[in-house]
């Protein structure tokens, strides 16, 4: 059988089948595809401004490796004019996170950009090894998905940085529109889609990945040879998690486009106006200052139980009126520190978008 | 029982089991009677399930009646037109035509107050006719039964309701069409299924053979959820315009709690986000006008919207099936996806998962209905889609073509396929029905899989255009009457 020529330039030969679209392609015209697709993605929903700065959430895993190869490649190609940085945070699990920030460090080297790793130890006062060591392994994902997510937004003010982006891609997207809806998590459905968030205090955070397939990904680093750090966490796994992630393979076994339709469908509703109402009122936590649906923000709430060797009062309803009714916190109790939003660096008002055409 | 850890290393790693019940053994309605059922850890006793399961029925229905919604007042139920009911033959559809025919046919008389005389509006029927309708998919699959005559012997069973059967071909066939629609509004569309924007052009003469256009149709889709999606497509329409036909203002559906939790997700898996608002509940419209159709007459245009409800959608399948065991009731059905060559398809792979993952988490098929009643379609309509009839979402194409960069500048020339030999006669009238579909029928049209499904029938050949259902071409290419271009106009024309 000749070989197949390439569907999109139809002159050399076709090395790959993609998996999003099925289409045989060669090697160049993937790439031109993948990062077009990209460039589409952030073009479309205007993420940036030229003179920002963009720190990458890097965690030495595919997604953020590759991320921060794609984002140097469009920033020099487009002349998005973007100072892009790399943002770790080290959860403080031995054996797991430490190798993965060495792939990290030596992204900083082959692209030039600065680097700032943040600890959950310096932040918190505890390490991920620490947390499972008291808690045990049930629920210390709500731990750590609770401190990551605030430690980039600190890491962030501290580098004085505009915008983060993360390596969400497609399939983790539609993984999150599936579990939000058998979970009946009303308020995380209706921004799980967005390509971009910003609470009226956090830095914006924004998904250049949104539309990109995991395989597609892992597809790119190993043509481009990008080398990355992959394990699975030592600690639990999310069960619920694992249970929407392996019916979302056997959907892309099914038909590959399931991943970008369930997205598209996420993307096609939205909250009815009369439920919104209803929604908590985001407010600022009294405590560190950061964004928060109650008086105090999970992250506090989470440290507080911990501190008072309650470690599940942030974690059941039960669990936090039986702290309450323990009394007030004590005075010397472990806080974060406040959160200052970065000042605004002076910068043109347009965004970046498609000029091409 | 779920685990977080590793059960033989760590004591703490099992969930406990939970008790199957919470209180006691008794009734928590009666509280008297020993409990025969448990219904989401809560006892009943049988007595007491009948009611429920019928108040249920009724609260998720009543409401409804009325052409204005206007609350649960029994007493005042005034439909604008007759039932008609979507039979599978299924459990659930059995269940609602006993429901049915106990509220509205047979337990009528009985609750009847005996003031007022005999021809007092108060004893009129709700509904003048109740009509069940049976869509059979034998030809369609192979490996299938006929089961016409077994369905219309359980629906003899009921005195007072009227049968319709229809085989799914009928979608191809335009004696059928004009039976409801008159020969105006009889035209077909074949369509080449090689490229995504879908060109088509209408075939002349008509196909008179709707079961070989059935069978080309099925073969030609890209993949078993395809074929799976369409025929259920296909069901629902010839329903909607069975109900048209029969001056029907309501259509219902025998769709559990659990089935309905199972067609969301599905929905969703297929991209049809946009119509989660219409899988719940629909109000349908045909803008295909009736040849006796009188554009004047108001009460002529209410008849022909009909309400699309499913009563059963608070009734989960284990109350379902607690019910048609206790009232003895046959199941003729069979379970209609899939067939015995096919391979996984995302509505079989999703009723697996979700009724999986109900052992484990006993309230997800309520969380999931509940959590899609809380949302509503974002972005502008389009229009109506040709292929299904629900709206289409404004700007699919582009979304697609953004997310999915399909033909660099160098090779559009050179991958555009030739048309097809039938559509290559007239190019002047060939349309692009892309632009007529929403985004999940493009994509039951489109969306290809890593390998070929496995042929439906041996002795179908596999070609690249099809014909397609006879609702599409009167809608994308029909004829403007004098009528409609008058009413269109109407407020520039000045009286004589």
């Amino acid at each position: 059988m000749p070989p197949k020529t390439c569907a999109l330039c139809s002159s050399a030969r076709a090395i790959l089948k993609r998996p999003k679209t099925g289409q045989q392609i060669c090697k160049d015209c993937f790439f031109y595809v993948f990062e077009t697709e990209v460039h589409n993605t952030i073009t479309e929903a205007q993420l940036f401004k030229p003179g920002d700065r963009v720190a990458i959430g890097a965690s030495g895993g595919k997604d953020s490796t590759v991320l921060a190869h794609v984002m140097k490649t469009l920033n020099d190609r487009y002349n998005y004019g973007l100072e892009l940085l790399l943002l770790s945070i080290d959860e403080g699990i031995t054996g797991y996170r430490d190798d993965s920030l060495e792939t990290v460090k030596r992204n900083q080297e082959q692209y030039d950009m600065s680097l700032k790793i943040l600890s959950y130890d310096e932040l918190y006062g505890w390490t991920m090894d620490a947390i499972v060591a008291q808690i045990g392994k049930k629920n210390n994902c709500t731990f750590c998905g609770v401190f990551r997510r605030q430690a980039l937004d600190r890491g962030a003010a501290i580098l004085n940085v505009d915008h983060i982006v993360t390596g969400h891609n497609a399939d983790d997207i539609a993984e999150t529109v599936l579990m939000n809806i058998m979970r009946g998590d009303i308020a995380r459905l209706g921004r799980c889609t967005s390509i971009c968030t910003q609470g009226e205090d956090t830095i914006k955070r924004s998904k250049p990945f949104k539309y990109a397939y995991e395989k597609e990904i892992v597809m790119y680093a190993y043509f481009k040879k990008l080398d990355y750090f992959s394990t699975e966490c030592i600690y639990s796994p999310d069960a619920y998690r694992g249970h929407a992630r392996a019916f979302l393979k056997d959907l892309e076994a099914a038909r590959p486009s399931a991943i970008i339709d369930i997205i598209h469908s996420g993307e096609a509703f939205e909250i009815k106006e009369v439920v919104k109402a209803t929604q908590k009122i985001q407010q600022t936590c009294k405590r560190c200052g950061y964004m928060s649906s109650n008086e105090l923000c999970k992250a506090c709430t989470l440290l507080e139980g911990l501190e008072r060797g309650m470690a599940n009062a942030g974690v059941t309803d039960r669990a936090r009126k039986k702290m309450d009714a323990e009394g007030p916190a004590p005075e010397n109790l472990r806080i974060i520190p406040f959160f200052q939003q970065p000042a605004a660096p002076h910068r043109t008002d347009i965004s970046i978008a498609d000029t091409s055409t | 029982m779920s685990s977080c850890g590793n059960p033989s290393t760590e004591s703490d790693a099992l969930m406990s089991r939970r008790p199957k019940f919470d209180k006691s053994k008794h009734c928590v309605k009666c509280k008297v009677a020993l409990g025969n059922i448990v219904i989401r850890h809560a006892v009943y006793c049988k007595e007491c399930f009948f009611s429920l399961v019928a108040f249920k029925f009724r609260r998720a229905l009543e409401p409804f009646v009325n052409a204005k919604p206007d609350g649960p007042r029994r007493t005042a139920l005034k439909p604008a037109g007759n039932l008609l009911l979507g039979f599978s033959g299924g459990l659930g559809s059995t269940v609602l035509l006993d429901l049915v025919h106990r509220s509205y046919i047979a337990n009528r008389k009985d609750e009847l107050r005996r003031d007022g005389g005999k021809d007092h509006p108060r004893h009129d029927k709700v509904w003048k006719r109740v009509i069940v309708c049976y869509v059979e998919l034998c030809d369609a699959l192979p490996g299938r039964k006929d089961k016409i005559s077994e369905v219309a012997e359980a629906v003899a069973q009921y005195e007072g309701v009227e049968f319709v059967p229809l085989r799914v071909q009928d979608a191809f066939d335009p004696l059928w069409w004009r039976c409801i629609y008159g020969e105006d509004a009889v035209s077909q569309l074949r369509i080449n299924l090689e490229n995504d924007e879908l060109t088509s052009m209408l075939t002349n003469p008509l196909s008179t053979n709707p079961l070989e256009s059935l069978r080309s149709y099925l073969s030609s889709l890209p993949t078993s959820t395809a074929v799976c999606s369409a025929l259920h497509a296909l069901t629902r329409v010839l329903l909607l315009h069975t109900a048209a036909e029969t001056d029907s203002s309501h259509l219902l559906l025998g769709t559990s709690l659990t089935s309905l939790a199972i067609s969301l997700i599905r929905g969703i898996g297929q991209g049809a986000g946009f119509n989660i608002e219409q899988e719940i509940q629909e109000e349908w419209l045909s803008d295909i006008r009736p040849p006796n159709f009188d554009s004047n007459d108001r009460a002529n245009e209410n008849q022909k919207g009909v309400r699309v409800i499913r009563p059963l959608r608070d009734v989960g399948l284990k109350e379902c099936a607690f019910w048609a065991w206790w009232e003895k009731l046959r199941i003729v059905g069979e379970d209609r996806t899939g067939w015995p060559d096919s391979r996984q398809e995302i509505g079989g792979l999703t009723k697996d998962f979700i009724m999986g993952l109900e052992k484990d988490y006993p309230s997800t098929v309520s969380t999931i209905v509940r959590t899609c009643a809380k949302l509503s379609p974002r972005g502008e309509v389009s229009g109506k889609c040709v292929l299904c009839e629900r709206p289409a979402q404004e700007g699919v194409q582009e979304w697609k073509s953004r997310i999915s960069v399909r033909t660099t500048a160098q090779s559009v020339d050179a991958t555009a396929p030739p048309l097809p030999a039938p559509l290559q006669a007239d190019n002047a009238s060939a349309t692009r029905l892309a632009s007529h579909l929403c985004y999940a029928c493009h994509t039951t049209l489109t969306s290809r899989s890593a390998r070929p499904p496995p042929p439906l029938y041996l002795s179908a050949t596999k070609t690249s255009s099809t014909t397609l259902p006879v609702w599409v071409a009167p809608r994308i290419m029909r004829k403007v009457g004098e009528d409609e271009m008058r009413a269109t106009v109407q407020e520039f024309l000045i009286e004589e």
